[in-house]
């Protein structure tokens, strides 16, 4: 592990940190089970078991206020971390620490300090108005009625939620639910505010009005927020750190513009192809640019250094052996750096 | 304690508003009341009493009883769902006990339907089917508390089986086992003092009896003097020794939910 951090040490032995998180370790036992019915009698007896360890002695600490993007390739660990820092979840081994509380030991207690999104799941109560829902969070997190009615207000304000607060959750759309979730996880407000994949499926407009809500409401509160994503565009505009995880493992934790400044050489064109056939890398670029294949047919991404190469020379090779109907030059994007250090790490 | 009075509220508002499950809720009541007069008044047909018990102390013990049998579900179900699409881990990052909130929500549930349901219903029993007051008049508040009590252990017998969702996937095999026995032994068909006596001494054994026919038999006087305040006391102590049972029960499921990630 690379850490570009190291003022973080400090806070570490002092203890003052918001989350602190030492060789944190969880391994899931996963029974096997055999087909059929012998299988289940057999399974009565002998119980085979294999374990996966879905984070992996894990270190990082994060200071109030911080905004940390947690990002990782799909089940890399990240939903098994946020779920041990909110106390759902007892690790393996390794410590965890939130604003001093152990979360699996005193839950409830931890449960009033933080605030979580899980974007595959709701919290709001499913068949009750939003309003309602609201209104009962004030009692279940015991909300002053005058800070209450404030905070709500805002809420409405920023994130439009005037016309959706007499329609039951169960018939509000997934933007439409996910506002009004991100209200109900910031409402009694929490010191610290998990929020797993928060953009997942969302519009562009729904999208950059929650990032705007979160950066907001770290800027008036000073809430400390970890956010997992796999939309780097919410990492760039939200977040002023990243910790990459990969196989439970912290690959990268820095600050966004170290990775940046780090990486910034990299370059990427973007190509349309008029493609017969699979793309392959001309000769003059092999060991030298990565492939990045598009979504569409005929569309890939080539990425560089602008050290070992210049656009021009790149250009011209793959002009020398496709046809290209367009091609952009791209400013390095944190996308691209972070697909370049799954494939070959820091 | 305010926020469980909260989610109880709000579960009254939410249950007052499905309106087509209240009306279809009574009818079926209604008809199995029907049911039961024209069955009973069928049985007695010239004689005057069965064992000892005249028809209108019989139709008194049935009604209240098939009344009283519907509040005999809980929140079970719910928590086993809960266990099954993975949302009770979300439960547990809330600043509240699972188990106080069920119960809270169950509480709402049956007080709307006592309110528009079973109220109504013993009301038209009353002047339809004639059945009886109260035994004695001390027997009517007596026969209430027993009652709330019973409500409450069918309850929490109930949260039992939906703490074992955690272990057994499907339980609906459980759930109808328990739906047999609790028919047979609650009293809810029929009043424990006819069935023969070993029988009566394996369901004196039993939490069951304490649902329905005791509640009931205070009322309509099968039970009687001091056996009424030994029967509430021998609720009491069930009531006690279940919800010892649920938290034990909870706390290994709680570790399993943590430990195995749900
Ligand atoms: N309850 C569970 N039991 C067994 N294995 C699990 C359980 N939950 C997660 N895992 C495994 O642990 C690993 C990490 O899962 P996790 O959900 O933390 O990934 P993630 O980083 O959130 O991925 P994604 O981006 O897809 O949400 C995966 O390999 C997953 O299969
Ligand atoms: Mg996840």
């Amino acid at each position: 592990m690379v850490n570009y951090y190291p003022e973080n040490r400090e806070y570490f032995e002092m203890g003052c940190s918001m989350i602190e998180v030492r060789g944190l370790t969880k391994e899931y036992t996963i029974v096997k089970k055999s087909p059929g019915l012998r299988g289940a009698v057999k399974g009565l007896f002998v119980r085979d078991y294999t374990v996966k360890r879905a984070v992996d002695n894990i270190n990082f600490s994060i200071n109030q206020g911080e905004l940390v993007g947690y990002i990782g390739a799909n089940g890399a660990g990240k939903s098994t971390t946020i779920k041990m820092l909110s106390g759902i979840l007892t690790p393996s081994s390794g410590e965890v620490k939130v604003n001093g509380i152990i979360p699996y030991q005193e839950r409830k207690k931890n449960a009033q300090t933080i605030g979580a999104v899980f974007g595959q799941r709701t919290q709001l109560f499913w068949d009750i108005a939003v309003r309602e829902s609201y209104h009962l969070l004030k009692h279940i997190y015991q909300i002053p009625d005058k800070q209450h009615k404030e905070t709500l207000e805002m809420f409405i304000e920023v994130l439009n939620l005037g016309p959706l607060l007499a329609t039951p959750v169960r018939q509000l759309s997934l933007g439409q639910k996910m506002r009004c979730e991100l209200a109900a996880a910031f409402l009694h407000n929490p010191s610290i505010v998990y929020l797993d994949e928060p953009t997942i499926g969302l519009d562009v407009a729904v999208k950059t009005r929650i990032r705007a809500f979160i950066r907001e409401m770290n800027k008036l509160h000073n809430t400390t927020v970890l956010l997992t994503t796999h939309d780097m565009q919410d990492i760039e505009e939200i977040c002023n750190r990243i910790i990459i995880i990969d196989e439970g493992k912290v690959l990268y934790d820095g600050s966004l513009a170290s990775i940046k400044e780090r990486f910034g050489q990299k370059r990427v064109i973007h190509f349309e192809l008029d493609l017969e056939g699979e793309f392959t890398l001309p000769a003059a670029l092999e060991g030298k640019a990565n492939v990045i294949p598009g979504e569409e047919e005929g569309k890939i991404s080539l990425s560089f250094s602008s050290k070992e190469m210049n656009a021009a020379d790149v250009i011209s090779a793959v002009l020398g052996e496709y046809r290209a109907r367009d091609l952009t030059i791209a400013d390095p994007k944190i996308e691209t750096i972070v697909h370049e250090i799954y494939e070959r790490g820091v | 304690m305010r926020k469980y009075w909260e989610l109880m509220k709000s579960q009254i508002k939410l249950d007052s508003a499905y309106t087509i499950w209240y009306w279809s809720g009574t009818a079926s009541t209604i008809l199995r009341v029907f049911v039961i007069y024209a069955f009973w008044s069928a049985v007695y047909d010239n004689r005057v009493e069965i064992t000892g018990i005249p028809l209108s102390t019989m139709l008194t013990y049935v009604v209240l009883a098939t009344l009283l049998s519907n509040y005999s579900a809980g929140v079970g179900y719910e928590l086993a769902n809960r266990v099954r699409n993975g949302e009770v881990a979300i439960e547990l990052m809330r600043p509240y006990d699972l188990m106080h909130k069920l119960v809270a929500l169950d509480l709402g549930t049956k007080i709307t339907s006592s309110v528009r349901n079973t109220l109504p219903i013993i009301i038209l029993s009353f002047i339809f089917i004639g059945i009886n007051l109260p035994h004695t008049w001390f027997a009517g508040p007596l026969s209430i508390l027993s009652a709330i009590i019973g409500v409450f252990i069918g309850a929490q017998l109930d949260m039992i089986i939906g703490i074992l969702a955690f272990w057994v996937f499907y339980i609906w095999g459980l759930r109808i086992l328990r739906n047999a026995i609790l028919l047979f032994f609650s009293g809810a068909l029929l009043p424990i003092s006819l069935f023969p006596d070993w029988l009566q001494t394996v369901s004196t054994f039993l939490p069951f009896q304490s649902i329905v026919y005791v509640p009931v038999a205070i009322y309509t006087g099968q039970i009687t003097g001091s056996d009424i305040y030994f029967s509430i006391l021998m609720q009491l102590v069930w009531l006690v020794v279940i919800f010892g049972i649920i938290r034990l029960l909870w706390s290994f499921a709680l570790r399993r939910v943590t430990i195995f990630g749900g």
